[in-house]
Order: structure tokens, then sequence, then C-alpha cells
């Protein structure tokens, strides 16, 4: 639906919240799944083009070692995922990503793959990063298994019992992947933006479509070792217990410098969501129909966070306070009279704002996005895009001392010569040319670090075009100075793409990178955030969303906040 | 010969430019370019590794002034920003060039951007021109000079050169395993070996 021709009575001129305040870590990495979210897209774009789903080889023995291949189309396309399974020791099983064996390795194919195809996928998927992969890959990926999960359920499985339900919603998936490969990488297709006709043109759609197909392969892979294990005492995983599974993933800082090399694409992602906020912030009257949606999302998220269980104290307390804060809300008398009165959601958040943690206002963000798909279809379009790779001219000295100064007053405020301000570096490590984070004053390789540290970089740029006549040109500034190009090229893109630089000292001492994944990863749609570290964190992803065969039933789309009852 | 995909060579050339010591931006603006001549089926890996070879035997200039017939101006490496350069100032600029199929990129890659119109000149003829976002040159054209003009175009219709089209298929570049593997090796030493205290960044 055009969102013009809405009913819903919304402004488009409502304001944005301001990049200051949008642009910080703490807010960052309090993100949430939203009905933007790629796993969700991906799931609306699986029913809105009618997409099947089928196993069209399976060469998978007793043992679960082998090879399938599942075929996935729609009326204009054919992609596969290529699996195959592996059998390895115990002590080879590793979420690290120096490890070189893993239970399953995957593909997702342009099409459906020859038999020569497959003869070379054979030799290297199962080496992943060190194999040359083919140009009709669209992803890489491997997984392993929750070994105690995949048991559990396949023993019972397999003497005819449906399996523990609240070991399913405490581990929440039966495998994990260790990495979900894109765009290029080890020969693999690059992602083409501009194919406009292509489903996967979206953001991440590739990689959302690889896992959400490895789902459906785990729980048909546990389904299928039960049968052979248990005969004809066998039984199939319950509908109810297969939605609540999801794919696990180990995620560490491979995936925060995108946040900072994406500088358009992160503005699309933030700017689309803000926009969704303040779409629905506009909104001057809710049916009772959406009133009882948003009661009833506030209680579905409290439930959520009531099986959303981590040992990081940190987030401990933080799932803590969002609880308390639900329910409170969720009890709160006025809340019925605010919804029922003009610009009902508005008022709720400036009625609560003062009172809640972050957390908690961007789950209230999930919530009030939630009912109204209607309003996101054009932002939906607008979240991939091309990175600039010029320099946008006309900019003249005193515009760009301009910039910095509007723009990165947050950087110059931070005394770079303090030691706590460099106390990080960023690197590409050696072992898995993966990013990596050293401290300065203990690790080696300073000299090469990658080029995060924005407020020096900031400062630096600010005192040489000081030196320079106001009336010469950016283009120039930069010839006599190489070395402020990259900064330039940021600053000018903010100026343009508000939302497009994180308004923190990425190399100082307070920096949580897991703000930075949780962030990207809440863009993914992923759930239960359970962090090791402050660099690294557990996931789910696709918990709650319907399966291939469900796809089609009433409320497909509707998968926030997973809860599997009586778990 | 390898394929290799469009991400791969942006990354890795970026990485062995800097490998050298360029700037970030400047080692990105080459990446840039390098990937736009792939995917246009130009030559391209040689001519990188010769630009980081000419570079670090300071046999190539990155001024835009002082560059002579022994030391030619590096298009590989500033080509995108001497057409910001002659846009925004609207110059024009004559100089000794190496490697001028940079300068082609670099006027495809702002026209597509910035809608500029740049024209390319040697001494007698038009090479390459920009018009409307397209790239319009004469592709067999034999170039027997490093000395080159480029200024900004102000004709509104077009000149008789073949229109380079933008490749629709799957672009998947061929590219010489030896050369390739060199570049690798470039780009591998702005890797740094990981310490103890940072290895938790990768889930151990």
């Amino acid at each position: 639906m055009n969102i013009y021709q809405s009913k819903i009575n919304f402004n488009d001129d409502f304001p944005l919240r301001h990049p200051a305040d949008v642009m910080k870590l703490d807010r960052l990495g309090s993100f949430h799944q939203t009905r933007l979210s790629f796993s969700r897209q991906l799931i609306d774009e699986l029913i809105s083009n009618n997409w099947k789903t089928e196993i069209i080889k399976w060469n998978i023995n007793s043992i679960g070692t082998g090879n399938a291949v599942i075929k996935i189309s729609s009326k204009q396309r054919i992609y596969s995922l290529v699996v195959f399974c592996h059998q390895i020791n115990d002590d080879e099983r590793s979420d690290r990503v120096i490890a070189e064996k893993w239970d399953m390795t995957f593909s997702l194919f342009l099409g459906i793959p020859s038999k020569e195809e497959l003869d070379e996928m054979s030799k290297n998927l199962k080496i992943q990063e060190l194999g040359r992969h083919l140009p009709k890959q669209l992803t890489l990926s491997r997984a392993n298994k929750s070994v105690r999960v995949f048991n559990s359920v396949l023993n019972n499985l397999s003497e005819g019992k449906q399996p523990d339900k609240k070991m399913i919603n405490n581990i929440g998936y039966l495998v994990r992947t260790t990495a979900v490969y894109g765009n290029g990488k080890f020969g693999i297709a690059d992602y083409l933006p501009e194919t406009n006709d292509n489903p996967l043109n979206k953001p991440f759609q590739a990689e959302m479509l690889t896992v959400y197909l490895i789902r459906y392969f785990s729980i048909e892979l546990v389904n299928y070792l039960a049968k052979e294990k248990g005969k004809d005492k066998s039984i199939t995983l319950s509908n109810e217990i297969s939605k609540h599974v999801g794919v696990g993933n180990a995620t560490g800082l491979g995936m925060a410098p995108f946040l900072i090399n994406h500088q358009k694409l992160i503005h699309k992602w933030i700017q689309a969501r803000e926009t969704a906020i303040s779409r629905v912030l506009s909104i001057k009257k809710l049916s009772t129909y959406n009133q009882t949606k948003i009661f009833n999302l506030i209680e579905r998220a409290y439930l959520y966070t009531t099986q959303w269980n981590v040992d990081d104290v940190i987030q401990s307390k933080r799932i803590n306070v969002l609880r308390k804060e639900l329910k409170d809300i969720s009890n709160n008398e006025s809340l019925n009279d605010i919804l029922n009165n003009d610009y009902p959601l508005q008022n709720v958040y400036l009625h609560f704002v003062n009172k809640i943690s972050i957390e908690t206002q961007e789950i209230l963000n999930s919530i009030f996005i939630e009912p109204f798909p209607e309003l996101l279809d054009d932002l939906t379009n607008e979240m991939g895009t091309d990175e600039q790779n010029t320099v946008a001219i006309g900019y003249k000295v005193n515009e760009l001392i301009k910039i910095i100064k509007d723009k990165y007053s947050w950087a110059l405020k931070i005394d770079i010569k303090k030691p706590d301000e460099n106390f990080y570096f960023w690197y590409t490590s050696q072992a898995k040319l993966e990013p990596r984070l050293g401290a300065t004053q203990i690790d080696h390789g300073k000299e090469k670090e990658l080029p995060f540290d924005i407020p020096k970089q900031v400062q630096n740029a600010l005192k040489i075009l000081t030196k320079l006549p106001d009336d010469m040109t950016g283009a120039e500034a930069m010839i006599l100075h190489p070395e402020i190009r990259n900064i330039i090229k940021r600053a000018i893109i903010n100026e343009n793409f508000p939302f497009s630089e994180i308004q923190n000292n990425l190399v100082g001492k307070k920096v949580r990178p897991i703000d930075l994944l949780r962030c990207k990863l809440s863009f993914f749609g992923a759930t239960k955030y359970d962090p090791k570290s402050n660099l690294w964190t557990r996931i789910t992803l696709f918990q709650g969303a319907p399966l291939p065969h469900q796809l089609q039933e009433e409320n497909a789309t509707e998968w926030l906040f997973p809860y599997l009852v009586n778990a | 010969m390898l394929n290799v995909s469009l991400n791969e060579i942006y990354s890795e050339t970026y990485k062995a430019y800097r490998s050298i010591g360029i700037e970030w931006g400047i080692a990105k603006d080459g990446a840039n370019l390098s990937r736009w001549l792939a995917e246009h089926n130009f030559y391209f890996l040689g001519s990188i590794l010769k630009n980081a070879d000419l570079y670090k035997t300071g046999k190539i200039s990155l001024s835009l002034k002082k560059n002579t017939f022994k030391k030619p101006f590096s298009a590989a490496l500033m080509g995108l920003l001497l057409v910001e350069y002659i846009s925004s100032d609207n110059v024009k600029w004559q100089g000794y060039v190496y490697d001028y199929k940079f300068l082609i990129a670099s006027m495809a890659i702002i026209a597509k951007e910035q809608n500029i119109n740049l024209i390319l000149k040697d001494n007698k003829t038009t090479i390459a021109y920009t018009l409307e976002k397209n790239i319009f040159l004469q592709k067999d054209k034999i170039i027997n000079t490093n000395y080159f003009y480029l200024e900004p175009f102000h004709l509104k219709e077009k000149l008789s050169l073949n229109h380079l089209e933008t490749l629709k298929a799957l672009p998947v570049p061929k590219v010489n395993k030896n050369c390739w593997e060199r570049l690798k090796l470039m780009a591998f030493e702005t890797y740094v070996p990981e310490s103890e205290t940072s290895k938790t960044g990768a889930g151990y």
C-alpha cells in the first residue's frame, strides 16, 4: 500500500530524533529487532511472492554426514542452499573463527548447481576461507551443532517424545553459524545493488536467506536422523517447537568496522528506522484494534524478556530493568487513556521516556512500529545504496571548517592527547584477516592501525585547514594534504547524510565494541543477545519466524518477540 | 588465470597501496579505480603493481605541477583527486601522466556520481569525454605520448566516439594468478599478528 493512501493519519514532517542523540553507542547498542530488520524483510518477501521450498537432493546417511540441496523458488527466481555435513571430533568443534573444521558447510547458489559445480563445491566449501569459490555462489557459511540440544532433541524424537521446552528455549537453536560471508568474499559473487529486479538486492537478503534455509535444514536433519534411529517409534519435532528453533550465531569484531566503513549505508538504515519511529509517533488517533495491539505487544515484549536470560552481568542487569519497566508500563493506569487520546504513541513515549532505560525506550520503538507495516513499505526500499567514491565538489576550505565545527563538535571536545582516548587501535589480524582491537600500550602493530580514530583525524584536519586560504577549494586542499582526504570525504558525506557517523571515540578506553555489533545485529533482526565479553556475542536469528510450510498462514508476518509457552 | 570478485580487487588493492605507505584516502581512491577498470574489462593488475613499484622507487609524481617525462603524474593514485580539482576549480590541466587509463576511470566515476563532464585529449585528438553521466572513448586509439590535456567539457552534443557501456552480467574479472599473489603479498604486509589480549574478539 502506498503510504499516502494509508488510512493511518500520520505526519511525514514530524521531526526525526537528532543524530547527536541517536548515533551514540549506548543507544545504538540498545536497538532491538523491528519490522524493518532484514530477516523480517526476507520473510515478507517469501510470503508476498509465494516462494516455495523443496529438498531436491538428500544424500545424508544415518550418522548425519553427506550432502543435500534445498531449492527455493518464486515465479521469477531460483536459488539453492548447498549443504555438506561432515564428521568431526568433539574437540575440533569450536566457535573460534580460527577453527578449520565444522559440522556443516553451506553456500547459497544462484540457480541449481550442476554435478560439476557440486563436485567443485565439495572440495572448497569444507575449507571455507582457504578455498576459491564459484562466482555463482552468493554466500559462504558454516555451522556447528549445539551438541547438547541436538542430541537431546534427536534422542527424544527417536523415542517418540517431544524435547524439553525449557532446554529448547534456553539455547534457542540446533545449530550455530560461525560466519556467513557474502559480497565477493573468497571469489563468490559480488553484491550488485543496481539489479532492481533481484529480490536479494536489498541489504543482506542473500545472507538472511542462507540462514533461514540453514534453520530449515537443521530441523529437517534432526527429524531425519530421529527417524533413522527410532524407525516407527520416532516422531517429528512439533510445529510449536520448530517455530521457536532459530539459528544461533557467534559474532565477534569481524562485523564491527562495517558500520564505520559504509557511511551512506548506515545512514540509510538509521534514517529508515528513525523515519519509521517519527511516522508512528505522529499518528493522531489509534483505532481500538491498534490500541489493543500495542497493549498486547508490550505484554509480549515482557514475556520475551522473561525468557531472555544471559550470564553477562551488565546485560543481565539491563534485562532485569527492562522487564520491570515493561511491567510498570503495562500496569500503568494512565496507559489506556493516553492510547485513547490524540497523538497516543508520542504521548506514551513522552510519559515514560524520563523514567525508563535506553534499552526500554528502544524496545518501545520496536513495539510502536510493529502494527503499521503499511507505513514502512517505502522505507524498506530505501535501505540500500551505492557508496560514494568521489568527494562532492564545490566545498571551499571555510565551508569544510564550518562542517567540521558543526557536525564533529563531539570529536573536537575529546582530548586526544590523553592515553585513555588512545587506549585501543583497530587492526586486521594476520591469522584470519579479520578486524581486531589491540591495546596501544601493550600490543604491537599500532603503525598498521585502521583509520577509525575519527576524533584525531578531525582535529588534525581542522589544524591543517585553518592554515589554508578560506576560498581554496577542498579539492586543492586535499591535493596539498592527501593525509586529510579520508576525513574530509567522511565529513562531507556526514554533512549530507547525518546518521553516517557514530559519535563516540572508537579508540577510547570506554568503547564497548559489543554496542557496534548489537546495532548491526538488530538490523539483521537478531534476538536474545547474549554477550560473552565486550568483544563478542551470541544471538539467535529467525526464532519465532514461520517455517517454509507456514509462510502462507494468517499472521505469518508477525513474529516480533519470540516466546515459547510453558518453557 | 584466476576468477576474482570486484570486492576482492578493491580490498586487496587498497591494502597493497597502504603497505607502501600511501595515505588512506588516496589508497581507497586507487582501489576504486582498479575496481572500475576490472569491471569494464581493462587490464589493471599489472598496472597497479607497476605503479606501486614506481611509487616505492620515487619514479612517479603525486604533484599536479611537478611532473616530467621521466617522473610522470600517477593517475592510478591521484586520478580521482585530479578530476575533482579540475571540476571544482573549473581549470584546464596538462601534464605527463603514467597510465592514462586511470584518468578514464576517474572521469567515468565522477561523471556517474556527480554528473560532471570532462574531456581528455593527447596533443592531437580527443581520447575520451563524459556527458550525461556516461563516458565515451576511442577504445582502440593508439596513444604514442604520455602528455595529456584534461579539462571541463562544455559541448552539448556527442562527439563521434564509441560509448563504453557498463557490463550488465555478473562481472567476473579474470586475473593473472602470479600477479594476484603478488598483490596479496603486499596486502599481507598490512596485517598484524594477533596478541593474546585481542584474541577474545574472535569469540575465543
